[in-house]
């Protein structure tokens, strides 16, 4: 697993690397073009005449220590950049994916029970939109309806950087910016968890033990919520597990598109402006997460059930 | 247990959508609410806006981005006076209005200003450009202040003198003047300040000149140059020679890299720093210790920076932003100016004067053909690009002195649009149709547009043509710099005096390999002359002879074919009294902004 | 977008469970009859097809039919659908005739698309192939290389490797091969491993044919309906990378895609609606078509879970 972390990181600085461009005309352009000498200041002071392996070592021998160095930029440690962008993609995440798996497993539910009714056949449908939107898409034309037209949400930030009020008020501030980017994020996963919801539902209502328990006279309510219900949450819940490690590239977009501080914006700005010391800590930091979510779900699964160990998730 | 576990989940679940559904309908009538007094307000307060009719470009969103800045300028008075006087009448109306209302400016309240402009850090004496400049100028004060004929105003020096032979300028500091920390602002302070501008701000010309600074006593300094300079005064703007901290900044860590760039920041102006998130929020408070009584008005200045100027655009509209200049596409701009509740105004940041134009790398071996360049400057419609794709919101420009400045020549050959002559000329040159196959750069994203367009005129006139795109700003100024390129898009701005911001362009002596040097290879013996020679002639109409002579000439020589000139379009709260419309516009201290209501 | 990469895993794994039952000995053509027939009776997975088709045929016959330059400047900039002398679906930003761009983004799209699909299908294939067959420590290898992958930020990564090189369209499609294969390389395995000990394999191993034809002659046929139902899935998430990546600015504007279209549009977003939201239909529609098609597949090829 450290080896995963270790081969993410060589990967990454390599393909930073070898992409064409100059780190230090980057610098530079960012403190407002400059001239030669300052070009030949800032390979120094950034050691990119270096030969590639010594850069590459000292490059890991600081992420070790816990030093990402100095973002490009902006003139601060890019340790300090991370931390302050974090909390609101994990808002957001967490938010999305809970939305999802509550309405997601509501909605699977309701549709393997009654699979034929026009409720179901409408929840497959907007299962499949939500799957096939393309995210940004869905985005625009929320601000567009929301904010523009009807004027009912705010476009895009996290809070109202003049808003006065209690810890309460600011919360619900908060709230109110929350709503559109967190439903945006959470239209995919919603398809994803209904869909899952319902096929584990009819294939645990067709099973055996199904059978075995209505054959015993158990109500049909015991049934579906004790034992089927129990049986076809936990594939939405590993999926959500790992879906939250994933959360830096799904928020990417959405924070783009609503203007969310968080770490998504953070990364596609850093990658339109070459900041790769920003990029390799993010592209770790999402590593690391995927690994511990895998974990977390591994280990949550295990608490569920104790009989079923997670095959292809387990990393 | 489990089965509670599940219930509790549905529970949420139906909780949830109900929620989601009453939260609906209660914003919705909130939003009525507000939107019905919104509307109400306006119509008691305001018929009187309605900005201009021009709008402006959108490169500049990008350039700026990228670092030098940009946007936008004003050649008001000389393309378009209408507009302008419209613009003004409004503006001014404006503020009679509320003056009359209100008898006076009212201190307080908090300016929320929108921005696409990401900073590096703060520090104006290093760092060239609109991103840094907004919150630095509010943030550190400067020798001089400029009204709006360009005539110096005293700030941190109450008085200055420059000496009769033009080789030195005495400055003579306030008195009681402090830091945010309580330090008083000596002379030491302001050598301190000019050194680590000469060493280290992007522009050379600006200090180039200077030999020493002396500083005989804690109020008094004496600029020694080792030849006239004209653009010594005007260097030291608030934009371009922010007074900062020598008991700071000179513990030996280079002054670019500095941390207090951003932490714990100290500066000399009217505003300090009291929140800072990289990328995202800059707030700052009313330094209660400023130097100048009763100044600032407000309390509170909040940068919101937002990459998308959409969102800056419905922010605007939905008045929780106060005041933008980066408003982005030709779209959004004439949105803005459709909305009655706002006001938008070319005016002010005339010093700035960014030039759109397309040039050519003389390296290229087609494109040394003189004939060649002429022929694509008659190709390329540049009223077609102002008028119609961008829809009135950049004005064309013939030159690179753009027509505000006094130093414009507006007899240089424009090369006006001319299909014919333009497949003459190619002929001449020895292409025939589609012989000739060109690959055009731009400053991604704001300048797709121009290009795009020009990709189009050129194949009109036989050449195929085709877009080189690059993926972000670095990649874009790496391959202009390095000369990668055949053409390119690009925008460089004025900045107030050519000796700053038009010599870098031309002269050979400055084909350093960065970008916005001379980047085209350009090489005329008799304009680096003409030039050193303006870069040192005190006498403004000598001054501008020599203008006119380079100006011409290079105009014969066609490096570049000048396009247009953005305004910086300003979105503004018409609750925003006094806004800053002087030749810095927003790079400039907002001492006397005030809020209405 | 991007947590489809274990998304489309897992969703596979799970039908893997019950995948192919009933088909255990080789099957092959009967199979491929049955499924067709309840592939036709599916009327979601029929719709899906029409659609497709409708795409195609707009992509592929429509410049021919609807004759103007997509990247010709043709009437002022941002008139809507409904104004004077501008064609239906309005101007753009530029403008251009959004309809004409509309009809000819489709062809760089589906191409961007189908490279990548097709990189994806060989890469995963044979990484997923040779792991599940030969198992042991070329497995663990394999598994541990597809994982760096896995781990890596789907879309970010993508976007760098489009940004450090150049948005043309060949990297763009490379891009998202790329970053999209793990997920076929661990269902490919998932299928190996449980193709490898049942009696034809062995019978094949018996009469001593070499591991790359029991590979890909024996165990593939076998393996192929999961990897269907997973390849028409791709198709849809790799036209959605397409426009993701386009939208963020990453478009080649020398080959007009329908991304690109709604990136080079997003600034004037506010004065035209028009001028993305065609575009962003004619992604929906086409990816939409994938995804019906591909549930079509599962359930013809599952005929156990049929109503899923």
């Amino acid at each position: 697993m450290l080896g995963l972390v270790l081969a993410v990181a060589i990967i990454s600085f390599t393909l930073l690397h070898i992409a064409p461009g100059d780190a230090a005309v980057v610098i530079a352009g960012e403190s407002g073009s400059g001239d030669p000498e300052l070009l030949a200041e800032i390979r120094q002071l950034y050691g990119l005449d270096d030969p590639f392996v010594t850069q590459l070592g000292s490059h890991l021998g600081r992420v070790a220590t816990g030093d990402f160095g100095q973002s490009y930029r902006f003139n601060e440690s890019v340790v300090s950049l991370i931390s302050e962008r974090i909390w609101p993609t994990v808002l957001l995440g967490i938010t999305a994916i809970f939305f999802a798996v509550v309405v997601g497993i509501a909605v699977g539910v309701y549709t393997a029970r009654r699979p034929e009714s026009w409720a179901s056949h409408l929840a497959t449908i907007l299962a499949l939109v939500g799957f096939s939107i393309p995210v940004f898409f869905l985005g625009i034309e929320l601000i567009i309806l929301f904010a523009s037209v009807l004027d009912w949400l705010p476009a895009g930030r996290m809070r109202d950087l003049r808003f006065e009020g209690n810890f309460i008020q600011r919360w619900i501030d908060i709230g109110e910016h929350l709503i559109l980017p967190a439903f945006t994020l959470a239209v995919l996963y919603l398809a994803q968890y209904s869909r899952q919801t319902r096929a584990s539902m009819l294939e645990t209502l067709q099973s055996d033990f199904v059978r075995t328990a209505r054959s015993k006279g158990l109500s049909e309510r015991t049934v579906v919520y004790k034992h089927a219900l129990r049986n076809a949450v936990i594939p939405v819940i590993t999926l959500a597990g790992l879906q939250l490690g994933t959360i830096l590239s799904g928020a990417l977009i959405v924070e783009t598109v609503f203007d969310w501080p968080g770490l998504g914006r953070l990364a596609f700005e850093s990658v339109l402006a070459r900041d790769a010391p920003v990029l390799l800590a993010l592209l770790m930091l999402s590593s690391v997460l995927v690994i511990l979510a895998n974990l977390a779900t591994d280990v949550v699964y295990r608490l569920i059930d104790p009989r079923i160990r997670v095959g292809g998730a387990s990393t | 247990m489990r089965i509670s576990v599940m219930r509790l989940l549905a529970l949420l679940a139906c909780l949830g959508l109900l929620a989601a559904a009453c939260g609906g309908s209660d914003s919705d009538s909130a939003g009525d609410d507000a939107e019905a007094s919104a509307d109400a307000e306006v119509e008691e307060a305001m018929d009187d806006e309605e900005p201009a009719d021009e709008p402006e470009p959108e490169p500049e969103e990008e350039e700026e981005e990228a670092s030098e800045p940009e946007p936008a300028d004003e050649d008001e008075q000389a393309v378009d006076t209408t507009l302008d006087e419209e613009e003004l009448e409004e503006i001014e109306s404006d503020d009679a209005e509320a003056g009359a209302v209100d008898s006076g400016p009212i201190a307080g309240g908090s300016l929320l200003i929108g921005s696409t402009q990401v900073p590096r850090h703060l520090n104006g004496t290093v760092q060239s450009g609109l991103a840094t400049a907004v919150p630095g100028t509010q943030l550190n004060a400067s020798p001089l202040l400029f009204d709006e004929n360009f005539n110096p105003q005293p700030y941190l020096a109450e008085s200055w003198e420059v000496a009769e032979d033009g080789l030195s300028v005495t400055l003579n500091l306030v008195q009681g003047a402090v830091f945010h920390d309580g330090e008083a602002i000596t002379s030491e302070d302001v050598k301190f300040s000019i050194e680590t501008a000469q060493a280290g701000h992007p522009f050379k010309t600006m200090f180039a000149p200077v030999t020493d600074v002396e500083t005989p006593d804690d109020h008094t300094v004496i600029i020694n140059l080792s030849q006239p300079h004209p653009a010594i005064l005007l260097a030291m703007s608030p934009g371009l020679l922010p007074i900062i901290p020598e008991h700071i900044f000179n513990d030996g860590t280079p002054v670019a890299e500095h941390p207090r760039n951003t932490e714990d920041f100290v500066g000399s102006g009217p505003f300090r720093l009291v929140e800072y998130e990289a990328g995202s929020v800059i707030r700052m408070e009313r330094f209660e210790d400023f130097f100048i009584p009763e100044r600032p008005y407000l309390d509170e200045i909040i940068i919101q920076i937002s990459p998308d100027p959409a969102s800056i655009v419905l922010g605007l509209e939905g008045g929780d932003i106060d005041m933008s200049t980066t408003l982005g596409s030709a779209a959004n701009i004439i949105r803005v100016r459709d909305n009655d509740d706002l006001i938008l105004t070319a005016e002010g940041h005339e010093a700035i004067g960014p030039v759109n134009w397309l040039e050519f790398n003389l390296e290229d071996e087609v494109l040394s053909d003189v004939r060649v360049r002429q022929a694509i400057a008659y190709a390329v419609d540049r009223d077609f690009l102002s008028d119609v794709i961008d829809q009135g919101t950049t004005f064309p420009v013939t030159t690179g002195i753009v027509p505000a400045s006094p130093f414009h020549n507006a007899d240089a050959e424009a090369y006006a649009a001319d299909q014919d002559r333009a497949r003459e000329l190619l002929a001449e040159a020895g292409y025939a149709d589609g012989e000739l196959s060109l690959a055009i750069d731009y400053i991604p994203p704001g300048q797709q547009a121009t290009a795009e367009y020009i990709v189009q005129a050129l194949q009109d006139v036989g050449i195929n043509a085709e877009l080189n795109v690059s993926p972000d700003f670095p990649s874009w100024a790496g391959r202009v710099a390095g000369g990668e390129h055949q053409l390119t898009v690009n925008q460089v701005w004025n900045w107030g005096d050519p000796v700053i911001g038009v010599h870098r362009t031309y002269l050979s002596s400055n084909r350093v390999g960065a970008i916005w040097t001379n980047n085209t290879g350009y090489a005329n013996d008799e304009v680096d002359a003409l030039l050193d020679a303006a870069g040192q002639e005190v006498d403004r109409d000598a001054r501008i002879a020599l203008y006119a002579d380079a100006q011409a000439i290079i105009a014969e020589d066609a490096p570049i074919h000048f396009l247009s000139t953005s305004p910086f379009w300003m979105a503004l709260n018409p609750r925003v009294q006094n806004p800053p419309i002087g030749i810095w516009g927003s790079m400039s201290p907002m001492l006397d902004v005030w809020l209405a209501e | 977008m991007t947590g489809l990469f274990i998304g489309n895993n897992d969703g596979g794994n799970s039908d893997g469970d019950g995948g192919g039952g009933g088909d255990e000995t080789a099957a092959g053509a009967p199979l491929g009859r049955e499924a067709l027939r309840l592939f036709m009776r599916n009327r979601a997975a029929v719709a899906g097809v029409i659609i497709l088709v409708g795409v195609i045929f707009m992509t592929y016959i429509g410049p021919s039919l609807y004759d103007q330059d997509p990247s010709r400047i043709i009437a002022r900039p941002l008139q809507g659908p409904g104004t004077e002398d501008v064609p239906s679906f309005g101007t753009d930003y530029l403008g251009r005739d959004v309809f004409a761009g509309v009809v000819n983004g489709g062809d760089t799209t589906l191409r961007v698309a189908l490279v990548a699909t097709l990189m994806i299908v060989v890469i995963g294939v044979s990484i997923g192939a040779i792991a599940g067959f030969y198992g042991g420590r070329i497995d663990t290898a394999l598994m541990r290389f597809t994982e760096i992958f896995q781990v890596m930020p789907a879309l970010l990564f993508a976007l760098v490797i489009v940004t450090l090189f150049e948005p043309s369209t060949m990297v763009i499609a490379i891009s998202i091969g790329i970053v999209l294969w793990p997920s076929l390389a661990r269902l490919t395995r998932a299928e190996f491993l449980r193709l490898r000990n049942l009696e034809f394999v062995k019978a094949a191993q018996a009469i001593g044919a070499s591991d790359a034809r029991i590979m890909f002659r024996v165990m593939l046929p076998n393996a192929l309906p999961p990897l269907i139902v997973a390849t028409t899935l791709v198709m849809g998430t790799a036209i959605l990378f397409e426009a993701a990546l386009a939208f963020l600015g990453l478009g080649d504007p020398n080959n007009i895609s329908w991304g690109y279209l709604i990136g080079q549009n997003r600034g004037s977003v506010l004065g035209g609606w028009w001028t993305v939201t065609f575009p962003g239909l004619a992604i929906f529609f086409t990816v939409l078509s994938f995804s019906l098609i591909g549930d079509g597949l599962q359930d013809a090829f599952n005929p156990k879970l049929r109503g899923r």
